[in-house]
């Protein structure tokens, strides 16, 4: 039942009709010659998506700033009273978590509809859809970049213990992150195409996704559950995020170097599957128009 | 117009065209369902022919029109020819920069100002960011809608969207131009502009292809006409010929439609075919 049968064509042919399957290498060869000559549509897109996302509420750009202080507050109030954890810094430790995931999740959340939002324009105009996705990712690192002015706020004001040059490394943990989303992102696109439910699906997984990660506990925590480095830390190695929320962590909080082999190791999974993910994008790609 | 386009020696050519499209996915499908098919054998069709062989050829400098009743393929067939569906079988020739704004003014971002969507569309359509840039003015003055221009679509009326829309995609310079359901909105003033733009291009002998349900635009407009019914061509011909062709066709379906309605409003149950 999960068969695609998609057509595929290149648009140099005269004249055009069915043509045979294509090769894996092919189509990403394709993908990225599309995105080069594109570059000028995905920066209306991510403009476009920016505009909209400022100027729709009455604070516009102020909740940017606002929104991830207010979700630490949120979860300070609940580790520190609630569970009862009083670690120095906690807030500090929170955020640095906080600033990452809520890039990830807005592009994820904007990334899973990016193709099935521009349905009327996609029957209309022929044009590379692998940009939508790409602009939606591309298109967070505002939220991300916003998230920064709070981040030096609280460094600057409350914990100038924890200012170290290590914090310029903070681009170079986003770029990997980024490649990472995007990965997700481009089959998710497509896949929503086809399976409505699943920006829904997405949701409630992120969440727990979330919970699984070391983000309001450290990866310490772990290791004192499964000190024998038994499936839970195993699992627990293997997640992506682990190695993203530690390195952040250590960059931010500790002062200290990222995990750069773990970070290497992720960089490349990354780009294997984005590769892969543009593979299955491009080969559903014709039949967008028909499902739509 | 092109180099490329200029040598050959027609605008399109289409030849035992075919487009079959899937039940089996359509915008509503959830995984869930999925599932639920995977189950349960669901009975009747999965494939439907939306158009079945069509061939047809459009020179230089004609302005074909594509008429037919509701369903019949039209818009299908505009969408092949654009590329944006892939035929399953058969093989389409389209020379040159095509321009398809399909339906004027519908994929048009509500909460941009007009000006942004002008340049979203002209990268839609892979046009040179410069070379938009020099065009916009035209468009904007072509259009008429005045100080709009910078407010945000959602505000615009829907007769101000159509002529966004033809300005744009008419200004682009294509070699071959796609319209669907043109100018059902237009005043008089822009309806004898728009008249002229065509006839221009025309002139230009760039190939257009229209889809209306406007009979006086067909034979205004346009210099040939082919009828479609359930995705297949009928008849390809003159405009005057094809439209009446197309009025007898539609006056014999609305006779047996009238008499189901009859049926139907006596009591009784709809005759079974």
């Amino acid at each position: 039942m999960l068969t695609f049968l998609p057509m595929e064509t290149v648009r140099e042919d005269r004249p055009r009709s069915r043509v045979a399957r294509r090769s894996s290498i092919g189509l990403i060869r394709e993908a990225i010659r599309e995105v080069r000559s594109r570059q000028r549509l995905v920066r209306y897109l991510v403009q476009a998506d920016l505009t909209k996302k400022g100027a729709n509420t009455l604070l516009g750009n102020v909740w940017w700033v606002l929104d991830p202080l207010l979700q630490m507050v949120v979860y300070v109030v609940f580790v520190t009273i609630v569970v009862g954890n009083r670690t120095e810094g906690y807030p500090l430790f929170i955020f640095s978590a906080i600033l990452p995931w809520k890039w990830f999740t807005s592009s994820v959340g904007d990334g899973v509809t990016s193709v099935t939002s521009q349905e009327k324009i996609i029957k209309q105009v022929q044009f590379p859809k692998i940009v939508l996705p790409l602009a939606a990712v591309t298109g967070g690192i505002g939220s991300f970049a916003f998230g920064l002015i709070p981040l030096g706020a609280l460094l600057v004001l409350f914990y100038a213990s924890h200012i170290s040059p290590w914090l310029v490394l903070i681009p170079v943990i986003a770029a990997v992150q980024y490649v990472f989303t995007l990965a997700l992102v481009v089959f998710l696109s497509a896949a929503n195409v086809f399976f409505r439910d699943i920006g829904n699906l997405s949701r409630h997984v992120l969440r727990l996704w979330f919970y699984l990660s070391p983000a309001l506990y450290g990866a310490a925590q772990i290791e004192k559950v499964d000190a024998k480095g038994g499936i839970v830390a195993t699992l627990f190695k293997l997640n992506p995020w682990t190695t993203l929320f530690e390195s952040y962590r250590n960059v931010i909080f500790y002062g200290t170097a990222p995990l750069w082999s773990a970070l290497a190791i992720v960089l490349i999974g990354s780009t294997l599957t984005l590769c892969l993910t543009t593979v299955f994008f491009k080969r559903v790609e014709p039949s967008f128009a028909k499902v739509l | 117009m092109s180099d490329e386009a200029r040598r050959a020696p027609h605008a399109i050519d289409v030849q035992g065209l075919g487009v079959e499209y899937s039940l089996r996915f359509t915008r509503k499908t959830t995984i869930r369902d999925t599932f639920k098919n995977l189950t349960t054998r669901r009975d009747g069709p999965t494939h439907f022919w939306a158009l079945r062989n069509v061939s047809f050829r459009v020179e230089h400098g004609d302005c074909l029109a594509v008429v037919g009743p509701n369903g019949a393929g039209k818009s299908t067939l505009l969408q092949v020819l654009a590329g944006i569906i892939q035929p399953t079988e058969g093989s389409i020739d389209v020379r040159g920069h095509i321009s398809s704004l399909l339906t004027l003014g519908a994929g048009f971002d509500q909460d941009l100002s007009g000006r942004d969507n002008i340049l979203l569309a002209g990268a839609f359509l892979g046009i040179e960011h410069a070379d938009m840039q020099v065009r916009l003015p035209g468009i904007i003055e072509f259009a008429d809608i005045g100080a709009f221009i910078d407010a945000p679509i959602r505000t615009y009326s829907s007769g101000m969207r159509a002529r966004l829309g033809f300005s744009i995609a008419t200004a682009v310079d294509p070699d071959v131009l796609l319209l669907d359901e043109v100018l059902g909105t237009g005043d008089e003033v822009f309806r004898a502009k728009s008249q002229a733009r065509v006839q221009e291009l025309m002139k230009a002998a760039r190939g257009i292809v229209l889809v209306t349900h406007d009979m006086h635009w067909v034979t205004e407009f346009c210099n040939r006409a082919m009828l479609i019914e359930k995705g297949e061509v009928v008849a390809l011909g003159t405009p005057g010929d094809i439209v009446r062709l197309h009025q007898e066709h539609s006056a014999t379906a609305k006779v047996a439609r009238d008499a189901e309605l009859a049926r139907i409003l006596a009591g009784a149950a709809p005759a079974r075919p």
